[in-house]
């Protein structure tokens, strides 16, 4: 007998492996030179009225750029957020399973799926990719940003890549470009003369516009703010009204404003 | 005993009788294609009767709960893994019905040593423009139909007559409102021809359905009203519209009991003399 509600199993008895991706012997004898798609920064951190989560547009293969327009930030559900770091392929997929594993609750079930059992839901998707995370052929590494609404509050939780969940206090950083912000959030929220978690929106979405910047500085894999080809990175704004994205005009006027000048 | 084909036909018969009588104590459902989306209505005393399915499509069912919710969990399944595997684009109330549906429920029916479903089941999907609103109706031995702009599940096949005529009759909907209004009256409708008109009893004697469909007397304005309201003293109305217009991939909502008595004041406060 299935797990009530448990989409991932009803996949499976249709034949549905999560598993294509890995190495088929053991994780060993993977060659570890086969460049995969990986390098970004994404992150989610704490402001006055709840969580925003950003992450660069740039996708890349070694020092390739593949792409200049990916979305890494996701809508899981009305009220849940997923950053991706690591190999888009393995990431995009776990995305559309948790989709797809939230509304399936909810529609069989009659019930929202709780906040816990959305983060244990991504926990055992990374458990269950750790071989080709080892291996390197699908490596993830998540930031989850979600309103509890339960607890009426906003969260961040982050992860390793064999699906260990770590929870947040005022922000979360994943990818290659993430080592810069990191310094600059635990600066800024010590000695800066705002702390990060107090920021009102406008000053919270300049901020994150300028760490971007700073990341896509030191990061050739993260690629900032490209003012010329209208590119800003996707930001978006987690509260008790649920996920919204912020618009890129917005973003344009405050990236004119505030970071270049 | 049943090998012989005519004693499987008498048994089908024997089957046919025992749902109409089954049917004859269900809440009838109404739905409703409109400029805003698909409107769906029905009472319930305690179970619910309407869920969503997918994105765009809504079931409604009449008949045993354990049997609906068994066909339900199918419908889901369907969708779901389509909707992962393919696109959620490709997840339609067609697809449903015809491939999932039908088969099981007609198979169930004639599959005579063996227990029927006791449902009838009405898929509503909402399209992107009114023209491409699509609703399909089963019934209990796996016949189903499809229509475009009104659907009803009724005790019998005289009273969905009666109930399609009675729409045709009638203007077109074209706010919530006005959805609301007419829904709930063709519910009372279907209620009251349930249990005033003794033609479920007849219907098994005498079998002239075109005759009881033409003496079949639309029930006048304040009879429907009464048994409206009677009923919502007792039993709760339950109304959920996809709304074409949510801006989201999502378009099921459920009518709140609140925003119900803001749009059916009629209903909700009747005038006792």
């Amino acid at each position: 007998m299935r797990q009530q509600g448990d989409f991932l199993q009803v996949l499976q008895e249709q034949g549905y492996a999560m598993d294509n991706l890995f190495p088929s012997t053991n994780g060993n004898g993977v060659s570890r030179h086969a460049e995969v798609t990986t390098g970004t920064t994404v992150f989610a951190m704490k402001y006055a009225d709840g969580v925003l989560v950003a992450g660069d547009r740039r996708a890349t293969a070694g020092n390739v750029v593949m792409y200049d327009r990916t979305d890494k930030v996701l809508e899981i559900d009305r009220f849940s957020v997923m950053a991706i770091a690591g190999v888009p392929a393995t990431a995009f997929e776990m995305a559309r399973v948790l989709e797809h594993s939230f509304k399936y609750y909810r529609r069989s079930q009659l019930q929202d799926m709780s906040f816990e059992g959305k983060l244990r839901a991504l926990s055992t998707l990374l458990k269950n990719n750790a071989p080709a995370a080892l291996a390197g052929t699908g490596t993830v590494v998540p930031v989850f940003a979600g309103y509890d609404r339960l607890e009426e509050c906003g969260k961040i939780f982050f992860y390793d890549i064999l699906g260990a969940e770590f929870e947040a206090v005022e922000y979360a950083v994943s990818g290659s470009g993430s080592t810069t912000i990191r310094g600059i959030l635990y600066y800024m929220n010590r000695w800066g003369n705002d702390p990060v978690a107090q920021m009102n929106e406008e000053n919270a979405l300049t901020f994150v516009l300028r760490l971007m910047t700073s990341a896509a500085e030191f990061d050739s894999a993260t690629g900032g703010v490209d003012a010329q080809a209208q590119l800003y990175p996707i930001i978006k704004r987690v509260s008790a009204e649920g996920v919204r994205t912020i618009p890129a005009e917005r973003l344009k006027t405050l990236f004119s404003e505030k970071v270049l000048t | 005993m049943y090998e012989e084909p005519y004693r499987w036909i008498e048994a089908v018969a024997n089957r046919r009788n025992y749902l109409d009588d089954q049917f004859s104590q269900g809440n009838p459902l109404v739905a409703v294609s409109f400029a805003q989306g698909i409107l769906l209505v029905t009472v319930n005393r305690g179970t619910e009767k309407i869920y969503e399915i997918y994105d765009r499509i809504a079931l409604g069912g009449m008949g045993h709960p354990a049997d609906l919710e068994k066909l339900r969990y199918t419908l889901l399944d369907m969708a779901h893994v389509e909707g992962f595997q393919r696109s959620p684009s490709d997840v339609t109330a067609s697809r449903l019905m015809k491939n999932g549906l039908a088969p099981v429920i007609k198979e169930a029916f004639e599959e005579i040593f063996k227990a029927p479903y006791i449902t009838k089941i009405l898929l509503a999907e909402v399209g992107p423009t009114q023209d491409r609103d699509r609703l399909f109706s089963i019934n209990y031995d796996g016949m189903y139909e499809e229509q475009r702009e009104f659907g009803v599940l009724a005790a019998s096949s005289a009273i969905r007559e009666s109930l399609l005529v009675e729409w045709k009759a009638q203007g077109k909907p074209t706010s919530l409102q006005k959805a609301l209004e007419v829904s709930l009256r063709l519910w009372g409708i279907s209620s009251l021809l349930q249990t005033s008109s003794p033609s479920l009893d007849t219907e098994e004697s005498v079998p002239t359905p075109s005759e009881a469909t033409s003496e079949t007397i639309i029930p006048d304005d304040e009879a429907i009203t009464v048994r409206i309201q009677e009923t919502l003293d007792k039993e709760s109305l339950e109304c959920v519209l996809l709304d074409r217009e949510s801006g989201k991939m999502e378009t099921y909502r459920a009518l709140s009991l609140t925003e119900l008595k803001l749009l059916l004041p009629q209903y909700f406060e009747p005038v006792k003399e």
